[in-house]
């Protein structure tokens, strides 16, 4: 499987995020949607899935972990009362107003919609137990009503409308669909394991025309649990699924240590053997391991290279930094720029040859390098604000940005020996790294390197 | 509160930005601003020397040294001069020849006084944009 191109495969967070998924559809690989997404503006969604559909491959996420159990990010607690997916709701109460916390109604919609054992979990506002995936017969229903979904879903929005019944047939299929899967937490690892597995074996078994792959969602601290990896490396490939999605939560490839990144790896190339191995929230380094047979990449449009399974509430909008191609990741316009003097960045064709040359980069700094702070411009967004943030445009340059250099990556990966890669990256570490402002932001480069070479 | 030696014991970096402004004033950095936003970073105080005609930047930390030479690198671009101030108490633990490599100065807050330990070299990098919108917006400010 090694030495096909990798995928990019662009996962749509919100609709805000259209723009950069119509407008890059011809040069992606993918699109992907989360069935909560979907079941929360499903008219807009499938529009914009019938515009991308014949440019880039389809896949509707179900969602279905975000029914199971999970650890609360704060406390590290496992919490099985599903508060994370609900919201606080005002409701009319006789002449007033109350607050409930309920659940969001994209996820309510999404859990009637797939049946038990979602709709339980539900109405008794209690997580998915992996026992209940002991009886096979149940089992497959939920399978099946999964995987139906997720075939006829888009479509369905189409033909439920008189007027809109002709665009039907254009609709995309799915290029392939997913098991139901749930988070493996570690406090029960054996238990959800062995569910993710039977919920593959049954999907797999319903005989779907398109591939079946399954979803490994689990805590990066099985990375290192060697019982764990072997089951995967022996049980999937025998649940006769075509593909499987990998998402650590919390493996963040940039900080990981060499032993998760070699474990990693190992897993990749002992399941590509067999299935075609996706990264889930995956960045530049398991875009790389495509040299190792990995098939494809899925991540967000800003950020989103990693993700939790349960994201921090509260937090503010981060700023979407500028995406430096050299070290690939994300920096601060002041931590880059204060390394252009040293490494001889001094014209926008310096810039151009040693940044980037994206047609956004090439659009932004046109006359000179001063204009390269445009990507962090700031304002302040209400009167009010004590701080300045990032413009909407500035953010949307640095969106644009991150997508064409992840396309050109993609292209230059699939050229470059694993020699050439290594080197890359070496050079990198010898120019880039070495500047006062970028060296803390450097140290994964040999991390990369390391994993990438070691036999 | 002093410490056993009669040193001040600083337990907030703000409560360095008191003796460092009356500091500079008395060095002619009579226009002055705290916390000014530079992107997604705060420079605890940035100032203007008509005199001079000289802008300064000074980053405030209690005990994390290496940190503040960071931040001090990304002041030297809207800056022409960069300092780092500390409690005078851990300024022994400060490896000078790092701050001396990058041009950045040092002073050190005491019980009520500050003493220059390093002077700082002009910025070699800084952005005549950068330096024009703070200096106007501390004119603004005035």
């Amino acid at each position: 499987m090694a030495g096909e191109r990798p995928l990019v495969i662009v996962r749509l967070g919100s609709h805000a995020e259209k723009d950069y998924v119509l407008k890059l559809a011809p040069f992606i690989d993918g699109v992907i949607v989360g069935a909560n997404l979907f079941e929360a503006t499903p008219g807009a969604t499938a529009s914009l899935l019938l515009r991308t559909g014949g440019k880039a491959r389809v896949y509707l996420d179900p969602m279905t972990y975000a029914f199971g159990a999970y650890e609360d990010p704060t406390t590290r607690r496992v919490r099985t009362d599903l508060d994370w997916i609900k919201s606080d709701q005002t409701r009319k109460e006789g002449r007033g107003k109350k607050t409930v916390r309920e659940f969001k109604r994209s996820y309510r919609l999404l859990a009637e919609a797939l049946g038990w054992p979602l709709s339980d979990a539900v109405s008794k506002s209690r997580a998915v137990n992996a026992d209940v995936f002991k009886d096979p017969l149940k089992t497959a229903t939920f399978c099946k009503r999964v995987i139906d979904y997720q075939l006829e879903r888009i479509s369905r929005e189409f033909t439920d409308e008189e007027e809109l019944k002709d665009f039907a047939d254009q609709v995309p299929e799915p290029s392939a669909v997913f098991a139901p899967y749930f988070y493996i937490e570690p406090s029960n690892t054996g238990a959800w394991l062995d569910a993710n597995l039977a919920l593959a074996r049954s999907s797999k078994g319903l005989g779907a025309d398109v591939p079946v792959h399954a979803v490994v969602c689990a805590d990066v601290a099985h990375l290192k649990d060697a019982a764990f990896s072997a089951r995967l490396l022996s049980e999937l490939p025998a649940a006769g699924i075509a593909g499987v999605w990998l998402w650590f939560s919390g493996f963040f490839e940039e900080a990981a240590s060499l032993e998760d990144l070699v474990a990693y790896r190992r897993l990749v190339v002992g399941l590509a053997n067999h299935v075609e191995v996706y990264a889930m929230h995956g960045g530049f380094l398991s875009l790389a391991l495509n040299k190792y047979g990995m098939r494809g990449v899925s991540h967000g449009v800003g950020y989103g290279e990693q993700k939790d399974v349960v994201p921090v509430i509260g937090q503010s909008t981060p700023t979407v930094r500028y995406y430096l191609p050299p070290l690939a990741r994300r920096l601060g316009v002041l931590e880059i720029e204060r390394s252009f003097g040293a490494l001889g960045v001094k014209t926008p064709k310096d810039f151009h040859e040693k940044v980037c040359g994206c047609a956004v980069c090439k659009g932004v700094v046109q006359g000179s390098i001063a204009q390269f702070a445009a990507f962090g411009e700031m304002h302040r967004s209400r009167a009010s604000a004590k701080r300045s943030a990032q413009t909407p445009a500035a953010a949307k340059r640095c969106r644009f940005h991150f997508l064409l250099s992840r396309i050109t990556e993609r292209d230059d990966l699939h050229k470059l020996s694993l020699g050439d890669l290594v080197k890359r990256l070496d050079d990198a570490r010898d120019t880039w790294g070495k500047q006062p402002t970028l060296s803390r932001f450097s140290e994964h480069l040999a991390r990369w390197s390391a994993v990438l070479t070691q036999k | 509160m002093t410490g056993e030696t009669g040193t001040r014991v600083f337990r907030r970096e703000q409560e360095l930005a008191g003796p460092v402004a009356r500091f500079l004033r008395n060095r002619a950095f009579r226009l002055q601003s705290a916390e000014v936003q530079f992107f997604e970073h705060r420079m605890d105080l940035y100032g203007y020397s008509a005199r001079e005609d000289r802008t300064i930047a000074v980053e405030l930390k209690l005990t994390k040294w290496s940190r503040a030479v960071e931040q001090a690198l990304l002041y030297q671009l809207c800056s022409d001069l960069v300092y780092i101030a500390m409690p005078r108490t851990v300024v022994p633990r400060v490896d000078l020849d790092v701050l001396v490599g990058h041009g950045v100065g040092l002073i050190a807050v005491g019980d009520g006084r500050c003493w220059e330990v390093l002077v700082a070299a002009p910025s070699q990098v800084v952005r005549q944009h950068y330096r024009d919108e703070y200096l106007a917006l501390l004119m603004g400010g005035e």
